[in-house]
């Protein structure tokens, strides 16, 4: 299944790592800050994210609390609506991998989850390797299996795209211009393939 | 025809630049939307999504009351619309209530429909379209052209005039540049915005759900920012359950754009929290706004509630030859196409549908193509049928389906006298290539076809017959074969005798009656039916035909036009089970040609009848191969030729660029024969052909190569 993923994901022009665990996860992160010469991060205050960026702040990438500092990106979980404006680059996690769509799906009812994953140019998706399922169907199924209804689901595929100029494919409209996946296994346990 | 619809259609032919535009999107839309449904099974799925919509809109009372009382659960407030001025009124007032000065929009139809952004902008509110052709559209002060790309029509040029007058400076045509310009012009839109309004593409009952499909991520902006979210909804878009979205969601992105998936779904379930600009959490707002606006009247229709199975992907306007020529905007409307033409008549008024429906070729691709199984096509036939009903045939049509059409003496002295008119234009090798005063669009791009001498009716009597014949086979004729290529009826006739049948040509025949169907003329073409059906008698073993159209008349209307026509529908039932077309039947019977063909270079044009009504397109090309023909497959073998019966003579302009392109499919080849198994194709192709100056390449009926 991830094999599949990684083919349709990447086909919509998604870029997909695959960390062993997240200290891994963590080092992939830091690879893409690197890249993509970012000064400004906003981040969805979530379990793998925070855990992520707790080692990339021991580690000495991040700069702490949100302060920049020594030409280091300052990262900010808090007041998104007035920071993501102007951030480069937004983190959140999707909990599920759709394979046949190479799609992301996650509960975005959080205003933070939607609005690192909307206004900066580059987002980053942290999404545990358990998460990857067959189908769109499935995903639904996930979310409103047991009578749960979840407020805001979002499906994810690649960056945001148009061809409404003659028809030519452009990327980055109004979403982010970059889509980077960070499939993250269990520590000590493999992934679900 | 409405005022300023055929300038409408001229104007389109005449633009070179959506000419280029909608013909190289035909071209790339077939490959990439076959790739996306690669391991898929089409048919399942339509089916599926038929059986769920056609429930949805059985049951679309019941339906819209489960989801407001859900939405309603969930925190969000419903607002049943019957009309557009109701739901403007409502949005309008929500946001003089709210005190809201801009909102912002992502795509929707529905909203266009309404003609909701005058309506808000008479109120002093600002309103801004996101999507990205929305915004040309809007900025540009003109209608969407395409329901899915509704700037189809535009250049990047023209593009970058729009973005240039709006912003005040002068912009590079490099599209980056121009989609850079929308993000942070709309950016800031989308910052300061009182309340964001959106569509839905599907609204699930059980949950109260809204579902949204959509590329650029201003879907998810419009919902996010603003405090204030206002979904207006069709009611044509509920489903029953949530899993009811998977199955539209596996169909909706591959056949409007040929992606799995579009880069966002989203599905809302009520308000979700929000923010002021400050960052302070504020109480969020939703509003669904359900529309009727003819929906309800839709589904109460017993032949048009088909039409509410429609999941708005627009295949239908990309695989139409004639919307591939010009666009939309000659729709007049905000629906177009083939659904929209339908769509247009309920949301609209079936006057504003008059016009368009006319455009329909029937050539019944879109029927192919359709992910929730309508029959586009035989919509548009009911639709002409109810306007012929209210207003009534014109005398000339009303003489020549009343009088003409069932007497064939008369209809032949008829023919007989236009022959003998027509002497003074044809040229050599039969072909007429002007036609005085008033008849002259009917020759120009193509030449026609001098009408026989001898129509086949004289002749039939005296071609060989076998020696020991077998089975009775009736030979149904049709018009072009009868009066314009007797020859082919002789070619079939040979071919038939030689395997040893025996053919008879009942006189009491007459035209198959279609003309008369597709005028909206049903009276007339059951009396046609019925004077067949007579003709024929029960003792033929199978009734075949060369024509492919007429076959599909015979077989799948004729019962259809009976059916409450005392023993006439026993008798149209056992007529049409007996209806063969000619290829089908020889191949079947295990015919085999003379061969000796080898080498010849053939490509094979697909009538539309023959391959999509009667599904065969095998048995030719098969028999032609066998025959020893080299078979090259041209581009889009089964793409319409224009012809359509009388359309070419009602949009002669339109059915001759049909055939230009055809002509150059079938001339990139390098074939010298090309064969169909249409007369009316045949008609059209050969007449293309010689008028185009490529008298080197034959057309011919594929009866005629088999005998030769």
């Amino acid at each position: 299944m991830y094999g599949l993923f990684r083919e349709r994901a990447e086909a919509v022009s998604a870029r997909v790592i695959r960390a062993g665990g997240p200290g891994e996860a963590a080092g992939a992160l830091a690879g893409i800050i690197e890249e993509e010469k970012v000064k400004k991060i906003v981040a969805e205050p979530s379990g793998m994210v925070e855990r992520c960026v707790r080692i990339l702040e021991e580690r000495g990438v991040l700069a702490e609390g949100g302060q920049e500092g020594g030409g280091r990106p300052a990262l900010f979980f808090r007041d998104l609506r007035r920071q993501a404006g102007d951030a480069g680059l937004g983190i959140s996690e999707m909990a599920l991998a759709v394979a046949e769509t190479g799609s992301l799906a996650g509960d975005c009812t959080s205003m933070e989850s939607r609005l690192v994953s909307t206004l900066p140019p580059v987002h980053v998706a942290l999404v545990p390797s358990s998460g990857l399922v067959a189908t769109p169907g499935e995903a639904i199924e996930r979310f409103y299996g047991g009578g749960r209804t979840p407020g805001y689901l979002s499906f994810i595929s690649g960056p945001s795209r148009t061809a409404d100029i003659e028809r030519v494919l452009t990327i980055g409209v109004h979403g982010p211009e970059r889509l980077y996946i960070i499939l993250v296994d269990e520590e000590g346990g493999g992934g679900n393939d | 025809m409405t005022e300023g619809f055929r300038e409408r259609i001229a104007a389109a032919l005449d633009n070179q630049n959506l000419r280029r535009a909608l013909g190289n999107f035909a071209d790339a839309y077939l490959g990439a939307r076959e790739n996306a449904y690669q391991g898929k099974d089409f048919e399942a799925i339509r089916r599926k999504i038929a059986g769920i919509k056609k429930g949805a809109a059985e049951n679309m009372e019941e339906l819209a009351h489960r989801f407001t009382r859900a939405a309603e659960k969930a925190g969000a407030v419903v607002y049943r619309a019957s009309t557009p001025e109701e739901a403007r009124d409502y949005i309008k007032n929500l946001a003089q209530a709210r005190g809201v000065k801009s909102v912002v929009k992502s795509k929707s139809m529905v909203t266009e429909e309404i003609h909701l952004n005058r309506s808000l902008k008479e109120a002093g509110i600002e309103v801004r379209e996101t999507d990205l052709g929305e915004w040309i559209i809007q900025l540009s002060g003109q209608k969407p052209s395409h329901m899915v790309m509704p700037a189809i029509h535009m250049t990047r040029g023209e593009v970058a005039g729009v973005f240039s007058a709006e912003t005040g400076k002068e912009l590079s045509d490099e599209i980056p540049v121009l989609v850079k310009v929308a993000r942070e012009e709309l950016r800031q839109k989308f910052l300061a915005a009182g309340m964001g309004i959106s569509g839905a593409n599907i609204a699930v009952a059980e949950t109260g759900t809204i579902v949204m499909v959509t590329n650029e991520g201003n879907g998810r902006l419009t919902t996010t920012l603003p405090p204030l979210h206002v979904a207006v909804v069709g009611l044509d878009k509920l489903v029953s359950s949530i899993g009811d979205v998977a199955p539209i969601l596996e169909a909706l992105p591959r056949s409007a754009t040929a992606q799995h998936m579009t880069s966002y779904v989203t599905m809302i379930t009520g308000p979700v929290p929000a923010m002021d600009r400050a960052g302070n959490p504020v109480e969020k707002e939703m509003h669904i706004v359900l529309l009727d606006n003819g929906r309800t009247k839709m589904a109460s229709d017993p032949v048009f509630k088909e039409a509410l199975q429609c999941i708005r992907c627009a295949s239908c306007l990309n695989v139409c030859p004639v919307f591939q020529l010009v666009g939309g905007h000659v729709y007049g409307h905000v629906y177009t196409g083939g659904i929209g033409t339908i769509l247009t008549a309920f949301h609209h008024g079936l006057e504003k549908a008059e016009s368009i429906q006319s455009l329909c070729l029937g050539c019944e691709r879109c029927k192919a193509f359709c992910p929730a199984g309508i029959d586009i096509p035989a919509l548009i036939r009911e639709l002409r049928a109810r306007i012929t009903g209210r207003k009534g045939l014109p005398a000339g049509s009303r003489f020549l389906l009343e009088t003409v059409l069932p007497s064939r003496s008369l209809f032949h002295g008829l023919i007989k006298a236009a022959s003998a008119a027509q002497k003074p234009f044809v040229r050599e090798g039969g072909y007429v290539r002007h036609l005085p005063l008033f008849l002259a669009g009917l020759t120009r791009g193509r030449s026609l076809p001098a009408i026989a001498g001898r129509p086949f009716r004289d002749v039939a009597g005296s071609l060989p017959a076998p020696r020991n014949p077998g089975e009775r086979i009736g030979f149904f004729a049709g018009c072009l074969i009868d009066f314009v290529y007797p020859r082919i009826g002789e070619a079939v006739h040979k071919i038939l005798a030689g395997m040893g049948c025996r053919v008879v040509f009942p006189p009491g025949q007459t035209c198959c009656g279609l003309p008369a169907s597709y005028m909206g003329a049903p009276g007339p073409a059951a009396r046609i039916a019925r004077q067949n059906i007579a003709a024929f008698g029960e003792d033929c073993r199978y009734i075949l035909t060369a024509c492919p159209t007429c076959a599909t008349f015979l077989k799948r209307d004729y019962p259809r036009l009976l059916r409450e026509d005392g023993e006439w529908a026993g008798r149209a039932e056992r007529f049409a089970a007996r209806v063969v077309d000619f290829s089908s039947f020889v191949s079947r019977e295990g015919f085999r040609p003379a061969g000796g063909f080898a080498g010849t270079r053939i490509t094979y044009h697909d009538s539309c009848h023959l391959k999509r009504n009667l599904g065969v397109f095998r048995e030719p090309r098969e028999l032609l191969a066998g025959a020893g023909y080299d078979l090259v497959e041209m581009k889009w073998p089964d793409r319409c030729c224009g012809f359509g019966g009388s359309y070419s003579m009602r949009f002669p302009e339109v059915s001759r660029s049909i055939l230009e392109a055809k002509i150059k499919d079938i001339t990139e080849t390098g074939a010298r024969v090309v064969a169909t198994d249409c007369p009316g194709c045949l008609l059209q192709l050969a007449g293309g052909l010689d008028a185009g100056g490529r008298r080197e390449i034959r057309a011919a009926h594929t009866a005629e190569l088999l005998c030769e």
